[in-house]
């Protein structure tokens, strides 16, 4: 028999155990319900760890990771009003990463994942915005977020010249050397030209950059605006994980972007969030 | 005070077979345990924004209550709050907050509770110290005297949870007990 998850999320509230409740409000709580509320429930409900009262499931306890409950679950976490996912996309997920021989389950502790966060800063007196990518690193048997990467698309605009294959005019002439390079203070009289001189190859480290401005004061945190999340975890797969603050069921951290990738284009889509990888 | 002492004691005398194993990992058993405490915490913040927030209640008892609000945070705790309107996060100290609460300028204010809640995993930290988040929903009704009802939202409240373990001396005896204090929380309207 198909279920319908649809039909089942509609009626969690008549499953809801109302003990432990902080509140005796009644109204319609069918969307509270069905949303998924925090990341902690998006990686419960992809693996199948919580039942449809929403009570968390532990090895042993009846239901715990039952395929045919984590399919509907999967389906349900993805953002129903995104047409660019088509349901062909969908399904090839769902039987590659449900597959019944060798099941993936998310693993927060797992790696190969990343949060987005979009926040505004004063740069110089001026508000920009400015992307934080964070990793979980492990550190005495806990957790924390760690700082892997920054866009800031100043910064990227002081490397636009980097290889610049056209470029005719900034160089260094080769027998510079034989002068001492006494020809270096025409490089440095317009700074705005410097990226010119950089080898061909330089991958410049924002995130040196970012700490530098924080540090001599250049910079200063004004707020968090937006948060995502990048995961990586589903071999061939990568999928992007979004907050939907809407009045339906199908709202919350739901999958809002999908993509099949292979492990060399992992690999490069891994090194925008972490310097590192 | 002796509601909290129990608390200690049932907590600690169900702990025993988790501090003979590691405390490392926290058991379903003890998790769950430790979520009572920790709603216990959130439904004491309720039953106090909800105090604050009424306009019947006199000026000195809202003090009182804001007190009391302020003991179940740990020190620096700050309140993030966004509205549909802005996508900008005001951040304030949790006294400031309910300070705010206690000025706004209705008449007659509603503050309810939706059955709802979600308790996360608790998540250890480098420190020892565990974790975690409950997510709430408050609708809130602001009525002025003549107009009647001129503001309603309902807003999602994701509210840190640390859990420590922390040890006392009851009668010469050296007795462990969880500690659950509330840390920052991050309040967003939800869509109408």
């Amino acid at each position: 028999m198909r279920v319908n998850y649809f039909l089942l999320f509609f009626l969690l509230p008549l499953f809801a155990i109302s003990q432990g409740s902080i509140g005796s409000f009644s109204p319609d709580e069918t969307v509270f319900y069905a949303q998924t509320k925090q990341m902690n429930q998006f990686f419960l409900r992809f693996n199948g760890e919580e039942d449809i009262q929403g009570n968390r499931l532990y090895p042993g306890d009846p239901g715990f990771r039952d395929l045919k409950a984590r399919k509907g679950y999967v389906k349900m976490l993805f953002d129903q009003s995104n047409t660019s996912i088509s349901d062909d996309t969908k399904f090839v997920f769902i039987e590659q990463a449900l597959n019944k021989k060798n099941p993936i389950f998310l693993d927060f502790h797992g790696g190969s994942w990343f949060a987005e966060v979009s926040t505004t800063f004063l740069y110089k007196k001026e508000k920009v915005t400015i992307i934080l990518y964070l990793e979980l690193e492990k550190q005495n048997g806990g957790y924390k977020w760690m700082f892997s990467n920054v866009y800031f698309d100043r910064f990227e605009s002081w490397f636009t010249h980097v290889n610049d294959t056209a470029n005719l005019k900034f160089f260094i002439h080769p027998m510079s050397h034989e002068l001492d390079f006494m020809n270096l203070h025409k490089v440095f009289r317009d700074p705005s030209t410097l990226d010119y001189y950089l080898k061909k190859d330089y991958n410049p480290d924002m995130m040196a950059l970012f700490v530098m401005e924080m540090k001599n004061n250049n910079l200063s945190f004004v707020s968090v605006d937006n948060v995502k999340f990048h995961i990586f975890q589903v071999p061939g797969w990568y999928f992007e994980v979004s907050y939907f603050n809407r009045n339906e069921m199908n709202s919350g951290w739901l999958i809002s972007n999908i993509l099949r990738v292979t492990e060399q284009e992992k690999k490069e889509l891994l090194q925008h969030y972490s310097r590192s990888n | 005070m002796r509601k909290l002492l129990f608390l200690i004691i049932a907590v600690t005398f169900s702990t025993v077979t988790f501090r003979a194993s590691a405390q490392d990992n926290l058991s379903p058993q003890r998790k769950q345990a430790i979520d009572s405490l920790a709603l216990e915490k959130v439904r004491d913040l309720s039953k106090y924004i909800s105090i604050i927030g009424d306009k019947e209640t006199q000026w000195s008892d809202a003090q009182r209550v804001i007190e009391r609000a302020v003991e179940l945070f740990m020190e620096s705790s700050e309140i993030g709050v966004s509205s549909l309107n802005r996508q900008d996060v005001n951040y304030y100290k949790v006294r400031e907050y309910f300070d705010r609460l206690m000025q706004l300028n209705y008449s007659k204010v509603a503050i309810d509770w939706y059955k709802i809640q979600y308790v996360s995993d608790l998540e250890r930290q480098p420190d020892g110290t565990y974790v975690g988040v409950i997510t709430v929903y408050q609708r809130f009704q602001g009525y002025d005297k003549e107009k009647g009802l001129v503001y309603e939202d309902t807003t999602k409240k994701d509210i840190t949870v640390y859990v420590k373990r922390k040890e006392t001396q009851i009668g010469g005896r050296t007795i462990g007990f969880w500690d659950v204090m509330l840390g920052d929380i991050r309040v967003k309207e939800t869509s109408k």
